[in-house]
């Protein structure tokens, strides 16, 4: 069973500045006793979550208020400066949209490539399957990416990305990225892998999106935890949803 | 009958660098105190040095089991057991909670490099290093590694963390927790008015013979009047003491006790009329025993540190405090006791009341108990985390499905795709085969397969190295958007030139194939030497690659230690095209790493020292990639 549990969960976020890097300086450094100067954030200060199967969680809040970083932190980018992160279940992170992507390649095989690197294996039926998702013609299947159309590369990516359901999903900011056209049915498909998930946790500015899709909604600002607000289980939310695909 | 199993209790690890039997002192009284009241909560251990120790190794010291390391005596006053810090490794496991008596840089040598992150640490910060201040450059890196690791700091005084610069450091860590004193072992005989000023001019001070203690300037301080000294304690300044003391003629009133039994002590204590402690160097940071002589209700006369010293029995109420080291003042100070009964009465009673409220022996117990369940309650939670990466193996795959990719890439913009750099290789070899072949007259013919080999070889270790020191970077997106584990770019990078040597490969083979009879033999007896050759240039690869990731001025330095390592090395020359193996040759472990391969390929006997080099250079290598895969899961702040 998936579960998320954080516990007082903090995190220091080193920002290297250009001497931070250098180990000439930091050698030179200790000699001469200069005192450090790195300079580091608390991007995570002192989050407790418990998520058990079923929760859909929205992360909301202005930027830089750490929602990103606390979806690497639980997808396992970051490790935490204190406190517990205790996690069952596979994490899909879906945190940047590009991640993995060779413009060089043909579609087809960056869509195999993709699917690799999630640890899935790549069949000619599964890539099709994809593939009909773009509503793209078949031959753009043999064209190398770099000759998308950024809204065209969006729908590979998006599609790809989405086509395997996850214990654990975190998404940061991903329907805002999908065109006009095509962004109905990503929602569609996008609350159906929610609707899958053990556990979703999304990032996002869209506070109806947020309300639509989520049980509860936590405020972040400055990495702390602002407000926690339930959202009351929209009975609209179905009827919605064939609206759109009417 | 079988007894009723009780709740186990979590086990504390005491590490200093002495204990009882080989020692008696402030330091020591806190840790056995720590063990005694803590036993109904805490099985405690004590891990320490000992001259003795090749005799009895585990002993058992007031309950707690003691384990002592051969010491070969103390160098810079720390103990020479080179073998505690694997020692102390190896118990670190058996333990729940580890409780560093600071300041012990061979403790701290363990620490500093996260060879203890899997149990809590909790530090007793109990002095500053002040002898040696000369060593500070190289130890306060290491005290400060550890105390950053540390889930507790626990000082007697506030005083300390306000006047240490490096516990200023770890201000919210800091626990306050003032030494506490049964003052109930001090009732004999029993404290009256009227016992007080039996004798009226005995002071006593207790302490080990060290220069610190300050028991010098008390001598000389009893000189000038006409109070009796002794001085409980025994030490390595025991000899110019007796020799000050017989060079000034105090010999009828100053008089070394040497070491002396616990309830002897406290007799001592009881019938002295003044306590005496003269320290003079922050060293002394709280002085337990101006506490037990408070206990025992006696003024004290202490000096004016930087420390908790003249916190513990303050100027004009417990105690009269003069400046470290003034001799005239001291003694002033004591006859000043001495001459004034009332006094002494006044500042007795007033010790013994401080002793028993602001540092009695429960708020001690409990202070200590509430720090050390503190650490292990958040350890406990943070070991229950278990992050969702990937298995190795999975690792491996992904890396390699990368790596493949890679190689179709140089398919994808080119039909030769790399054997475009195979024909380059070839076009060198050609080269240089004929420049050696003007050198030197032997066959050059018969030297170019292996030419060529040694070539391929090179090339890809110089090429995993310098992708190494861009991979993490290059793939950034993938480490923070997708969450893989860094380590597989670095896997990615040897896979991807492993690849790509293959293809090198091609030009030794077909010149060896032409040119010289064929005998597939020698080629199997070579590739356990190749094996070795690879996995050291991964681990290489996977240290320098993190490096140079955390510190990008490395990779300026990485490239042209690179060029260096190609000339220096026997790669398109050979050992035997030089006259005589140089020492340059035979310390480079490149000469070594060519050598364990190319010897058995050549049908010749690799040298037994060449195979042994190669292994611990691996050794060192592994460990070395140990702990850059630890630091590893840091890499996604770097990039």
């Amino acid at each position: 069973m998936a579960s998320i549990n954080l516990r007082n969960v903090s995190l220091d976020y080193p920002l290297y500045g250009a001497y931070d890097y250098s180990l000439k300086r930091r050698l030179l450094g200790h000699l001469i006793r200069e005192q450090g100067g790195m300079r580091i954030i608390r991007a995570v200060d002192n989050i407790t979550i418990e998520a058990e199967a079923g929760a859909r969680i929205g992360l909301a809040g202005p930027n830089g208020s750490g929602k990103s970083t606390l979806l690497r932190l639980i997808a396992g980018v970051y490790p935490p400066s204190s406190g517990n992160v205790a996690i069952k279940g596979n994490i899909v992170p879906l945190l940047g949209l590009n991640a993995g992507v060779n413009l060089d390649f043909v579609a087809e095989d960056n869509i195999a490539l993709l699917l690799r690197i999630s640890g899935r294996k790549p069949t000619r039926a599964i890539i099709d399957e994809i593939w009909a998702f773009t509503e793209l013609e078949e031959r753009m299947q043999r064209l190398p990416l770099r000759m998308f159309s950024s809204g065209m590369l969006m729908r590979v990516l998006f599609a790809t990305a989405t086509a395997f359901p996850a214990d654990i999903l975190l998404l940061d900011e991903w329907l805002s990225v999908v065109d006009e056209n095509f962004s109905a049915k990503a929602q569609a498909r996008l609350l159906k892998l929610v609707s899958q998930a053990a556990i979703v946790i999304i990032a996002s500015h869209d506070q109806p999106l947020l309300r639509r899709t989520c049980s509860t909604i936590i405020n972040l600002d400055h990495g702390r935890v602002a407000s926690t607000v339930a959202v009351e289980p929209p009975a609209a939310h179905p009827f919605e949803l064939r609206e759109i695909r009417a | 009958m079988t007894p009723v199993s009780e709740p186990t209790r979590p086990s504390v690890l005491h590490i200093f660098k002495v204990y009882y039997p080989d020692l008696f002192g402030g330091t020591l009284t806190v840790i056995r105190d720590i063990c005694a009241s803590l036993k109904d909560a805490f099985a405690s251990a004590v891990l320490v040095c000992s001259k003795s120790a090749e005799e009895r190794r585990d002993i058992v010291v007031d309950d707690v089991a003691v384990e002592r390391v051969q010491s070969f005596g103390d160098v810079l006053s720390l103990p020479a057991a080179p073998t505690y810090p694997w020692r102390l490794w190896r118990k670190i496991a058996q333990h729940d909670l580890l409780a560093l008596h600071a300041p012990f840089p061979l403790a701290d040598l363990v620490f500093a490099f996260g060879l203890a992150r899997k149990r809590p640490l909790v530090v007793h910060w109990h002095a500053d290093i002040v002898t040696h201040a000369g060593l500070r450059w190289f130890i306060e890196p290491l005290m400060r590694r550890t105390l950053r690791q540390a889930a507790a700091i626990i000082v007697s005084d506030r005083v300390l963390v306000d006047t240490t610069p490096l516990l200023r450091e770890f201000a919210d860590k800091c626990h306050v927790v003032p030494f506490g004193i049964d003052t109930t072992k001090y009732d004999w005989p029993r404290i009256e008015p009227e016992h007080v000023n039996d004798r009226g001019r005995l002071v006593l001070a207790c302490g080990r013979l060290v220069p610190y203690k300050g028991f010098e300037v008390l001598i000389r301080a009893a000189q000038g009047w006409n109070f009796e000294v002794w001085i409980i304690g025994e030490g390595t300044e025991r000899a110019p003491l007796e020799q000050l003391i017989a060079e000034l003629g105090v010999g009828d009133r100053v008089r070394l006790l040497g070491s002396v039994p616990d309830c002897e002590r406290v007799k001592l204590m009881c019938i002295a009329d003044v306590f005496a402690m003269p320290s003079v160097t922050n060293a002394e940071t709280f002085g337990l025993v101006q506490l037990e002589a408070m206990a025992a209700g006696r003024p004290v006369v202490n000096t004016a540190l930087d420390t908790a010293v003249p916190h513990v029995a303050r100027d004009g109420i417990e105690a009269i405090t003069v400046p470290p080291g003034d001799a005239a003042a001291l003694g002033n100070a004591i006859d000043s006791l001495i001459r004034d009964p009332e006094r002494r009465r006044r500042m007795g009673l007033a010790a013994r009341t401080r002793a028993a409220t602001r540092y009695s022996a429960t708020a001690f117990k409990n202070g200590m108990e509430t720090v050390y369940a503190q650490a292990l309650a958040q350890a406990s939670a943070a070991s229950t985390s278990s992050s969702a990466t990937p298995g190795w193996l999975e690792m491996i795959r992904i890396a390699g499905a990368l790596a493949w990719s890679d190689m179709r890439h140089r398919y994808v913009r080119s039909l030769l795709g790399p054997f475009w750099m195979s024909l380059q290789m070839a076009i060198v070899v050609a080269v240089l085969g004929s420049v050696i072949g003007q050198m030197s007259n032997a066959g050059v013919l018969a030297r170019l397969p292996m030419l060529a080999l040694s070539m391929t070889a090179w090339t890809f270790l110089n090429s995993v190295v310098l992708d190494a020191t861009t991979a993490l970077q290059g793939s950034a997106s993938l480490i923070r958007d997708r969450a893989l584990p860094p380590v597989i770019f670095l896997l990615q990078c040897t896979f991807r030139q492993a690849l790509f040597a293959l293809h090198n490969a091609c030009v030794p083979l077909i010149l060896w194939l032409v040119l010289t009879p064929r005998d597939l033999s020698h080629a199997l007896a070579a590739l356990p030497g190749l094996l070795l050759f690879i996995a050291c240039t991964f681990a290489l690869s996977l240290v320098l690659g993190a490096m140079a990731t955390r510190y990008r001025d490395l990779k300026p330095i990485i490239e042209s230690s690179l060029m260096l390592g190609f000339l220096s090395s026997p790669v398109i020359w050979s050992s035997e095209m030089i006259n005589h193996r140089s020492t340059i040759m035979r310390i480079n472990p490149l000469t070594h790493l060519f050598a364990v391969w190319r010897e058995p390929l050549a049908g010749g006997h690799v040298d037994t020292i060449s195979i042994f080099y190669v292994l611990a250079c691996l050794a060192v290598l592994m460990l070395a990639s140990w702990l850059t895969l630890v630091h590893l899961r840091k890499a996604a702040f770097w990039i």
